[in-house]
């Protein structure tokens, strides 16, 4: 008798969402199946790819981090250029500087530069603020006012900042990260809150990514529960497209900082890891750490 | 079902203050409030009771009977404070609890015998609570035929599934659930009591009480006898009183996984409905249920 493999069908689906302006549109999401099951359904994107790119110089990196970018590493217009020139299907885009607890640079600055990057490029642009949830109020809606139309992706959006932020992204037509500490009920509060008036189809979840023997199977759980829960029991506040921010994570670990191999290896096998949980979106530091992903992900989709 | 007020609690700044200082009218009052709520039994949460042990328990059970005729649950950890709390009781009182664990057995199952009251006693072991159906069954029934060795009759033992918050571990509500449903074909005669307002530790004050009172009528279904539970409650009282029958119905109903068309419900009717998924595990939980 002929052997014919058992076949789930899903009744959820991942919204599709798409970034950047007119020919820069780049999709993320929109599977009806677990993550790498094409064989059951429409994996309607692969897993996008992004390298981060400064603000400032960054002062905390690595030796053998900082070779790539040696020559662009001062000026975040030529660094994306870089980033793009060595694979990577999109950029991030960090707003450190805007830390009060460091340069404190005002959001009006900021969201120069990021209108500058954007209009540099020739992909969509990930932006990150620098965390602090007041700050990034200010910071997060310049930006989405100066760049209107560029359909940025803007984070962080958290529980405590997501009214003011959302409402500019919305106003302005960007999409948005909401972002939650590793609690996947806290996720599905913040979610449940942003879709009373945000657009689904415009959310990418950052549960947070920890690294490879650093909480690691915190995030790969709460990654493959999310995608359980919006595929497989179709509760729709929980389908959306999931970014995986582990480039600073993995970088700042022990390992990674004694050495260039060791810094390879564990943003790669995070990377894959959390990939395999369901990661849309993965924001990577290492272009090597890019290509051998690109490969992977090439062949088995 | 039996309710057993749960107000009197070392963990209520007003409660230990009122202790500490031996002020008896805020202790009273609030005896005195369950009373008149419905409350079937007082309990009486004495916390570790580290200090002086038994001239609070000695305290706290006197004036409490001196404004109620109820019956009295002990409840506390310490077996010193234990004994003299049960010593004072003047309608057979409740043991509050015993459980697996080797002091447990050692030294609060000898009073339950001793003082001839009934008993709670926990799936609790020495590792900590059994995390499914069958490990609690395993626990409960090494314990329970312990209690028995020593002479406890099923009949006086209320067996505890020991309840856990749905926003911290939402799989153990239905466990225990699924523990309740089967207990009296485990241990035939036995009795049974939870920490209901458990369920909805670490959940915004505001929303604690439906999860209580949907999880009561869950519970209650499946046979519960008691709960330690807040009958200052007022829709927690009247539902178990059985005065809201068409929210027990549509809880049941929710719980069989029968199709419900929420647009016909009212607000108060939804929110039954959406607690009861959320308690048997079919949607997510989240601080939000109740919205979107």
């Amino acid at each position: 008798m002929e052997y014919k493999a058992p076949l789930e069908t899903y009744t959820g689906r991942v919204a599709e969402v798409i970034i950047g302006r007119g020919e820069k549109a780049l999709k993320i999401g929109g599977e009806n199946v677990l993550p790498f099951h094409f064989f059951e359904g429409e994996i309607a994107n692969p897993p996008r790819l992004a390298l981060e790119v400064l603000d400032t110089v960054p002062t905390n990196w690595a030796e053998w981090d900082l070779d790539p970018y040696k020559d662009v590493i001062s000026d975040p217009v030529r660094w994306a250029n870089k980033a793009l020139e060595l694979g990577a299907d999109l950029v991030c885009l960090r707003l450190v500087s805007t830390d009060p607890a460091g340069q404190n640079v005002p959001g009006e600055k900021a969201a120069e530069l990021v209108k500058k990057v954007a209009s540099a490029i020739r992909s969509p642009l990930i932006v990150y603020g620098s965390g602090d949830e007041n700050k990034d109020i200010e910071v997060l809606t310049k930006v989405a006012e100066v760049c209107a139309g560029e359909v940025l992706l803007l984070g962080p959006v958290v529980k405590e900042n997501y009214e003011p932020i959302s409402k500019a992204a919305l106003d302005h037509g960007h999409c948005i990260i909401a972002q939650s500490p590793l609690d996947i009920n806290l996720e599905k509060e913040l979610n449940v809150k942003l879709l009373k008036s945000f657009p689904k189809e415009r959310i990418v979840i950052d549960p947070l990514s920890s690294a490879l023997g650093y909480g690691m199977e915190y995030s790969f759980t709460i990654m493959e529960r999310t995608k359980h829960i919006g595929i497989m029991f179709g509760d729709s506040t929980m389908q959306m497209p999931i970014i995986a921010d582990l480039a600073s994570e993995c970088a700042k670990t022990k390992q990674a900082k004694e050495s260039e191999k060791q810094g390879l290896l564990w943003e790669l096998v995070t990377a894959i890891s959390l990939l395999l949980a369901g990661a849309n979106i993965v924001i990577l530091r290492l272009p090597q750490t890019l290509k051998m992903l690109k490969e992977v992900i090439q062949g088995t989709i | 079902m039996v309710l057993i007020g749960e107000s009197i609690h070392i963990i209520s700044r007003r409660v230990s203050d009122a202790v500490k200082d031996r002020n008896a009218s805020v202790i009273q009052d609030l005896a005195r409030a369950q009373a008149r709520a419905g409350a079937d039994y007082i309990d009486l949460n004495l916390g570790p009771a580290k200090k002086d042990p038994v001239g609070m328990t000695e305290w706290l059970v006197n004036v409490v009977q001196e404004v109620t005729d109820l019956p009295l649950s002990i409840d506390t950890l310490n077996p010193v404070a234990m004994e003299a709390g049960l010593r004072l009781c003047k309608k057979r009182p409740l043991l509050n609890s015993a459980s697996g664990r080797t002091d447990s057995k050692a030294e609060m199952l000898p009073l339950a015998k001793k003082y001839n009251c009934d008993v709670v006693i926990s799936v609790l072991t020495d590792k900590g609570c059994p995390p499914d159906v069958d490990s609690r069954t395993e626990s409960i029934m090494e314990t329970v035929s312990y209690a028995n060795e020593l002479g406890i009759p099923n009949e006086d033992i209320w067996v505890d599934p020991i309840i856990l918050p749905v926003s911290a571990d939402q799989k153990q509500v239905r466990e225990a659930l699924e523990f309740i449903k089967i207990l009296p074909d485990l241990l035939p005669g036995v009795k049974s009591t939870v920490g209901l307002s458990n369920v909805s530790n670490g959940t915004p004050e505001e929303l604690r009480g439906i999860l209580n009172r949907t999880y009561m009528v869950m519970l209650g279904r499946y046979g519960l006898y008691s709960a330690i539970a807040d009958t200052l409650d007022k829709e927690l009282v009247k539902l178990n009183r059985g005065e809201m029958p068409h929210i027990v119905d549509l809880i049941c109903k929710a719980m069989d996984g029968e199709p419900i068309n929420m647009s016909s419900l009212s607000k108060q009717e939804q929110d039954y409905v959406k607690t009861t998924r959320v308690l048997m595990g079919e949607t997510l939980y989240s601080h939000a249920w109740l919205e979107g």
